[in-house]
């Protein structure tokens, strides 16, 4: 097999990478990739641990969830699990829908509707992390849903 | 590099692991964003739905995609800023496939027996 398709046409050093991207915030993306991928091996490793080996995830409930984030560690090793996951993540989505869509107008689509789930999600997720507490937000959202 | 047989199977694996993580991660922040709602809201029965067996076999597909993603992508990342990443690129991914396995029997050996309540 001579070619590899899609990913043949990805770059496969730095120095590739800096002649082949198509712009420098691509250039940017594909080192971001890196870089996340190394912070990700601690963060993403270490919440797998405790949360399957050191616990069994066939008991988590709501007082375990709030018994976790309650530690200020946690906390902050979560959001940037959150950050870099869901970056790291999305921009690896998009770089499979640039090589699956060809469409200009569908990729178009495809894109904005991934980013505009992500967008709600990593918020909603940073409020489940910091914004308020769990009492405040479930009257707030009982209030929005009681209108 | 990704011209058939092993690259491009890791790289199969690699793109497989990593949407599905992505998009197991969305799910996840969701299903974990409940607990907003209060110690009585939905959290607590949603949970219960999810500790099924056939979502605990998907959490350990969670887990191996994480390790093999994880340990592929610091394979890729030697491939890409070593001079000698390229040459070793096959021996590095038997091992990376050597790992996961080895990584995979202890979690097993927990997880198993917790879902089928022998634990
Ligand atoms: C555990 C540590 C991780 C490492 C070392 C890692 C490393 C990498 C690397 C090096 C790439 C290639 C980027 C490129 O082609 O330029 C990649 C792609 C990708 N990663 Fe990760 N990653 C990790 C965790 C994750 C997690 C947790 C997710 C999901 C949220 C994820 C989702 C993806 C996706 C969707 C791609 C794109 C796949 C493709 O283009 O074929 N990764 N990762
Ligand atoms: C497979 C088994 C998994 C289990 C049982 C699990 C369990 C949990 C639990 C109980 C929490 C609540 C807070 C905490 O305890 O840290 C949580 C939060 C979180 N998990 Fe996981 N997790 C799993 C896999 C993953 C993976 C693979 C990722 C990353 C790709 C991830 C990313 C996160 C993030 C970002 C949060 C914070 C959510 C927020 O912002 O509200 N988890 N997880």
């Amino acid at each position: 097999m001579a070619s590899a398709g899609a990913r043949a046409q990805r770059p496969r050093t730095f120095a590739d990478a800096r002649a082949m991207a198509s712009s420098s915030s691509e250039l940017g993306w594909w080192v971001f990739m890196r870089i996340s991928g190394l912070l990700l091996v601690p963060l993403a490793f270490g919440h797998l641990w405790a949360n399957n080996m050191a616990f069994n995830a066939g008991e988590i409930d709501f007082a375990y969830v709030a018994g976790r984030l309650a530690q200020p560690s946690v906390k902050i090793l979560d959001s940037f699990l959150l950050l870099f996951a869901m970056l790291h993540g999305v921009n690896g989505l998009r770089y499979s829908i640039e090589d699956y869509v060809k469409r200009p107008g569908r990729r178009f689509v495809w894109k904005m509707v991934l980013f505009t789930v992500a967008g709600i999600v990593f918020v909603l997720g940073v409020m489940t992390l910091w914004a308020f507490s769990f009492e405040e937000m479930g009257d707030a959202m009982r209030a929005l849903g009681a209108e | 590099m990704y011209r058939g047989r092993e690259g491009q199977w890791a790289f199969v694996f690699h793109r497989m692991s990593g949407v599905a993580l992505a998009l197991f991660l969305l799910l996840h922040v969701i299903d974990i964003s409940l607990v907003m709602l209060g110690p009585d809201g939905p959290f607590d029965a949603f949970l219960v739905f999810y500790h099924n067996w056939p979502f605990r076999v998907g959490l350990i597909a969670v887990i191996a995609g994480v390790v093999y993603h994880g340990l592929n992508g610091l394979r890729i990342i030697l491939m890409d800023f070593t001079s000698w990443g390229v040459r070793f690129q096959k021996p590095m991914w038997y091992g990376v496939l050597g790992l996961t396995t080895l990584i995979g029997i202890p979690v097993l050996w927990k997880i198993v027996p917790e879902i089928l309540g022998v634990a």
